[in-house]
This record gives structure tokens, C-alpha cells and sequence, in this order.
């Protein structure tokens, strides 16, 4: 069936969670870029066929005009497939330029076609130039901000620490206030637990 | 769904208009959550977001002195929380508008929201339009049959620009208005009235209330 | 686009509608003093001990969880005022009551950071929550009175984060409404990667030529 092939590719996308990247269906592209060819090959024929009889292609509506159409709405049909997936997918890349920055790890360049990999190196350097027109960072401050200082009460005995400028000495269940960033690092490491009074 | 008669009558309301809605961080939130609610770009508020970084700027300044005389820590504290808010409003409200921008920049440079863009925003949206048509020029366009090859066109019998991924101006949004709009039509043939009464919240069709949107009597939320 | 959730339908996140309502006013009684604050975001103070003061919620819990001062639970908040909502919220099925727009995420950032000071704090907080499920089962019979008429939907009171959670459902059904009530709409041309069902309908509108 025409147009089969071409709506697959929309099904990857749909089948993808939003913002997730499948690996860049180029088997299933390519074969749908033959298809476009293949149905242009037969439908100049068509029309050379019409011409040859001397038929006039803007009023005909004879068996080889309507073959004509056929042709034209598959093409066209599968030129929006893969102008929807290459744009969709270019939709997706260029939210990992804020999700991620602008290194891509491995495993999601694995997943882009050679263009692809171009556009999010284009697309990054079009945000960079934006953000140095305006010098300002627009990658820091995704989320609201919450208050810089943490209450925190200390769950293994750590002993003296220097944060910055302060020397403060974290003993087992002892309660303090620090900075957010500076509590992060013990709480990963499960000695500090966030306090809620 | 509920309609009752009686006014909005708690004191939160006026609260609200207490704290001053005329301080630049209340107007870039109305402005954050209008763009944030709207399916289209809407005009860039540029006399806001420079007096904002304004204020931004100042307060750094201040802070770092504060730091530098021994002003107590909290009150430092305090000053940076509310410059981390003020940051995050318009970093965000800047984003939202690039992301918009990404969204439908072909839509975009072809019709007058052009004109809604800073020109650092118009850079970007050229910029942007430019490594889209390459890319789909060379992954898509120029591997097709001649007549099919138009980025904003199905093929060449298309009359109008049908392939251009455009915001959908008739989703409905959640909105309330500001003041009292009175009785305000929601189509193009009069049919349907509605009463738009002051802090209300309704559901509405955006490309109804689009015009009240940019005047400013109603706000998304 | 093409299969994917329409990203319009979730607007703001969790985080954002709590960022929103810290911006409300609350009062507190300070137990420092401590010059005025000339912020971006306005200017509040000077402060004195024991004397209350109308800050924004978000440096009211600043304030708070250093231990400077004492919350003083906004009056809507109170087992009297809350016993009489919820009342008033079941007896009408069809009504919201007047709360404070932020009232979920204002009492739930009191509850973590100023317990201490809501009086008869377990009372308040289940009645809260008691508001909130009567509150969402009214939305739920609400939306199925939606129909295909509905070109406008009005939800007087309806809180913040209320309309956070019934936005997808309410926006999502009106659309589906509204697209099968217009036929004009299907044939309009509109041109985005998600449309591709209207392709069918296009055929070669004028010179489909040999090249």
C-alpha cells in the first residue's frame, strides 16, 4: 500500500516518549525517499502518456489523470511524513541543548543522522550568539529558585569542615544551616539529611 | 461548571493589588505567564526587560557591597533570594520566547508576529530559519522530485504555504480578567455571548480573547 | 506534533504554581530587628521585634526557617473559617467557595515550614484536605457537563492548582467538542506536521504539470 512505509516513521515518533529520541530510521527513510522517486517516475509517464494522445491534462479526467493524482497525493503524502519526522525530530534535538548543553553524550549522538548532528551543532551556536548578544545565560535558571540555605541535620560524626569562609564542625545530630550547594555534596553521600523544623 | 452571582469578596484579592501591581517583578510575571499560556509569540515587552535588568544589575551591585562592608548575613540572604526570583522570571520569560521562536520560526518571519520580536530575537529567528532549511534541505528536500521540493509548499500545485507548522490559535486557554470587560462575543457571527465579570476565571477559545490578551484586560493563567 | 501530547496542555509545573504563590502576601511577627528591604520585588519593613509586618510568603519562610520570626496564619486558614467552607463546599455541588487562589500550595508550604505556628494544626491540615477532595469531585462531575454547545466554561474560584490538574482534561475535551462541531474547520487547510489526515483531502489544486 502506498504510504504504508512513511507512516511508520510516524509511528516511532509516536511510540517515543515526548522529548525521547529513537536511533534515526535511515533504512525506512531512504526506502520512502525511493518511493517519492519511484511515484514521480510513474507519474511523468502518465502525463507523457497523456501528451502523446494530445490530451490536455488540465481537463482530461480519464483513467491515466486520476492514476496522476494517485501518484501526486502518495508523494505528497510521504514528503509530509518525512518532513514531519526530520521535523519533529529536529524539535527534539533542540531541546537537548537545554536539557543536556552542548556536549551530547554518546549514546544520543549514536541516535542522529550526519544533518542531524550538524543542527544541533548550528542550532547550539545560534542560541550561544543570541545569548552573547544579550550577555546573558540563558542555560542557568531552569527551574524557580528555592531558598540558597538548607537546614540540614548531620546523621555520621564529620568532624570540622570549611565552607568558604566558615569553619564549622559537624557532629552527629547536630543541626545546622548551610548553603544549599555546599550541603549537596554530604547529602549524596548520605551523612546530612534535610531538616524540615 | 460553577457560575454563582455573588463577587469575588475575600480580602486576597485586594491583598494582591496591595503588594503593588505595578512593580516591574509583578508585570514581567504577568508577562511570563501570558507567554507562557499563549500558543503564539506575543510582543516582546522590551521597556520591561531592560528596566528589570536594570534592577538586577543594581542589586548585585549592592549586594556584593553589602558582602564587602560586613552587612549581616541575612539580610544578604534575603537580597539574593529575591534577585534569584527576579533572575529566574526573566531567564525563563526570555527562553519561553526563544523555544517559541525555534517552535514556528518559519511561521514567524513570514507573517507580522516579526514584528512582536527584539532584534536580538529576530537574529535568532533568521539564524534558526537558515540551519532549519539547510538541514531539511539536504536530509529531505533536495532528495525529492522537482516540484516537490519546497520547504514551505506540499508541491508546486499547492496554492497557499501548506507546509508550515503554524500555532493552533483556536486551543482553548484558562484566562481571567482584570477588570469587569462586560459582555464580550466569542465567535465571528455574535451567537455566543459571554459576560466577562472581574476575576473570573474562565475557559475560553484563545483566538477569542486574543485582542484582550494583547491590550492587556485579561490574563492568562 | 505527530503523536505526542500537545505540550500546551501542561503549562506550568508543580514547582512554577508554588514559585507563583510565594508571592503572596502573609503577615509575620518578626522577633529581630532589621532595617527595610528595598527589593526588585518591593520593599518591606523596617522590622521590629513583636511588631507584625506584611512580607511576601516566600521571605516569610526565609525568615522563618532562620528563626526569625513567627507566621501568622493567614484568617482563611482557620479551623472556624475552614469548618465553615468545607460546609458550605458540600452543601453546594454546583459553587467553589472563596479561598485564596494559592491556597494549596500557601497551606503546604506553611505546613512544612511553620507547623508550629498553625494552632490546632492536624485539624486544619485534614480539613484542608477534606476541601480539596469534595473541591476535585466537583470539578469531575463538572467536566462531564460539558457538551458539544460549550463554547465557554466559566470556574469561578477555581484555585491554581486545581486548574493545573483539570486543564488537560478541560482543554482536551473542548477541542474534541469543538473540532466535530465545526465542519468548516476539517477542510481548512492547516499546515503543521500533526495534520497529515487533511492530506487526503488536497488534491492537485491547479497546474499539476509535466516538468
Amino acid at each position: 500500500m502506498y504510504g504504508r512505509r512513511a507512516s511508520q516513521l510516524l509511528g516511532e515518533l509516536a511510540a517515543a516518549e515526548t522529548g525521547q529520541l529513537t536511533v534515526y530510521n535511515s533504512d525506512t527513510f531512504d526506502q520512502v525517499i525511493k518511493e517519492c522517486n519511484e511515484h514521480n517516475v510513474q507519474l511523468q509517464s502518465l502525463f507523457r502518456k497523456m501528451e502523446e494522445q494530445n490530451l490536455d491534462i488540465q481537463t482530461t479526467r480519464n483513467e491515466d489523470y486520476f492514476g496522476a493524482v494517485i501518484h501526486h497525493l502518495s508523494l505528497a503524502r510521504n514528503k509530509r511524513c518525512l518532513m514531519a519526522y526530520m521535523y519533529n525530530r529536529a524539535e527534539t534535538i533542540q531541546s537537548l541543548r537545554w536539557k543536556i548543553g552542548k556536549k551530547l553524550p554518546q549514546e544520543i549522538q549514536e541516535k542522529l543522522s550526519f544533518s542531524e548532528g550538524e543542527y544541533f551543532k548550528n542550532h547550539s551556536a545560534a542560541i550561544d550568539s543570541y545569548m552573547s548578544e544579550l550577555d546573558l545565560d540563558l542555560t542557568v535558571d531552569m527551574i524557580p529558585p528555592k531558598d540558597p540555605y538548607i537546614q540540614i541535620r548531620v546523621l555520621d560524626d564529620i568532624g570540622e569542615v570549611s565552607l568558604g569562609d566558615l569553619e564549622i564542625s559537624l557532629t552527629r545530630h547536630s543541626v545546622h544551616f548551610l548553603r544549599r550547594t555546599d550541603a549537596e555534596q554530604f547529602i549524596s553521600q548520605g551523612l546530612m539529611e534535610e531538616f524540615l523544623g | 461548571m460553577a457560575s454563582g452571582s455573588e463577587p469575588w469578596s475575600s480580602g486576597v484579592a485586594e491583598e494582591d493589588a496591595l503588594i503593588g501591581e505595578t512593580t516591574d517583578v509583578e508585570l514581567l510575571k504577568r508577562a511570563w505567564r501570558n507567554e507562557k499560556a499563549a500558543p503564539e509569540i506575543l510582543q516582546f515587552q522590551a521597556a520591561l526587560v531592560l528596566r528589570a535588568r536594570e534592577q538586577i544589575q543594581l542589586l548585585e551591585g549592592t549586594v556584593e557591597e553589602f558582602v564587602g562592608n560586613g552587612v549581616d548575613d541575612l539580610a544578604v540572604s534575603l537580597y539574593q533570594m529575591d534577585l534569584d526570583r527576579t533572575q529566574f522570571l526573566l531567564r525563563s520569560y526570555l527562553r519561553l520566547r526563544l523555544q517559541k521562536i525555534e517552535k514556528y520560526m518559519i511561521h514567524i518571519s513570514k507573517t507580522n508576529l516579526w514584528n512582536r520580536l527584539s532584534e536580538q530575537e529576530q537574529n535568532f529567528a533568521k539564524r534558526c530559519t537558515d540551519i532549519m532549511e539547510k538541514h531539511l534541505e539536504q536530509s529531505v528536500l533536495s532528495r525529492l522530485p522537482f516540484g516537490y521540493q519546497s520547504i514551505l509548499k506540499q508541491s508546486i500545485s499547492s496554492e497557499e504555504d501548506d507546509m508550515v507548522p503554524e500555532p493552533q490559535l483556536d486551543t482553548f486557554v484558562f484566562c481571567k480578567t482584570r477588570g469587569d470587560v462586560g459582555a464580550f462575543q466569542l465567535d465571528d457571527t455574535g451567537d455566543e455571548m459571554v459576560d466577562l465579570v472581574a476575576d473570573d476565571l474562565y475557559v475560553l477559545r484563545y483566538k477569542s480573547i486574543k485582542g484582550l490578551v494583547e491590550n492587556g484586560q485579561i490574563d492568562l493563567v | 506534533m505527530a503523536g505526542q501530547s500537545d505540550p500546551h496542555l501542561s503549562i506550568f509545573s508543580a514547582p512554577e504554581v508554588e514559585f507563583l504563590a510565594e508571592d503572596e502576601v502573609i503577615e509575620i511577627v518578626p522577633n529581630i530587628r532589621m532595617e527595610s528591604l528595598h527589593m526588585i520585588c518591593g520593599d518591606f519593613g523596617p522590622f521590629f521585634p513583636q511588631i507584625a509586618a506584611k512580607v511576601p510568603l516566600w521571605l516569610a519562610v526565609a525568615l522563618k526557617r532562620r528563626g526569625k520570626c513567627a507566621i501568622r496564619v493567614p484568617e482563611w486558614m482557620s479551623v472556624e473559617r475552614l469548618t465553615q467552607a468545607l460546609e458550605a463546599e458540600r452543601e453546594s455541588p454546583r459553587e467553589f467557595q472563596t479561598l485564596p487562589f494559592h491556597y494549596v500550595e500557601i497551606s503546604r508550604l506553611l505546613f512544612d515550614h511553620a507547623h508550629d505556628d498553625i494552632p490546632d494544626e492536624y485539624m486544619v491540615r485534614s480539613l484542608i484536605e477534606d476541601i480539596r477532595d469534595v473541591r476535585f469531585h466537583k470539578v469531575e462531575t463538572g467536566l462531564e457537563s460539558i457538551s458539544g454547545r460549550t463554547h465557554a466554561v466559566k470556574l469561578k474560584n477555581l484555585s491554581a492548582m486545581e486548574v493545573n490538574i483539570v486543564r488537560p482534561f478541560i482543554i482536551r475535551t473542548l477541542q474534541a467538542f469543538y473540532k466535530h462541531d465545526s465542519p468548516q474547520m476539517i477542510q481548512q487547510p492547516e499546515a503543521t506536521g500533526n495534520r497529515r489526515s487533511q492530506v487526503a483531502d488536497r488534491g492537485p489544486r491547479r497546474d499539476l504539470r509535466p516538468r
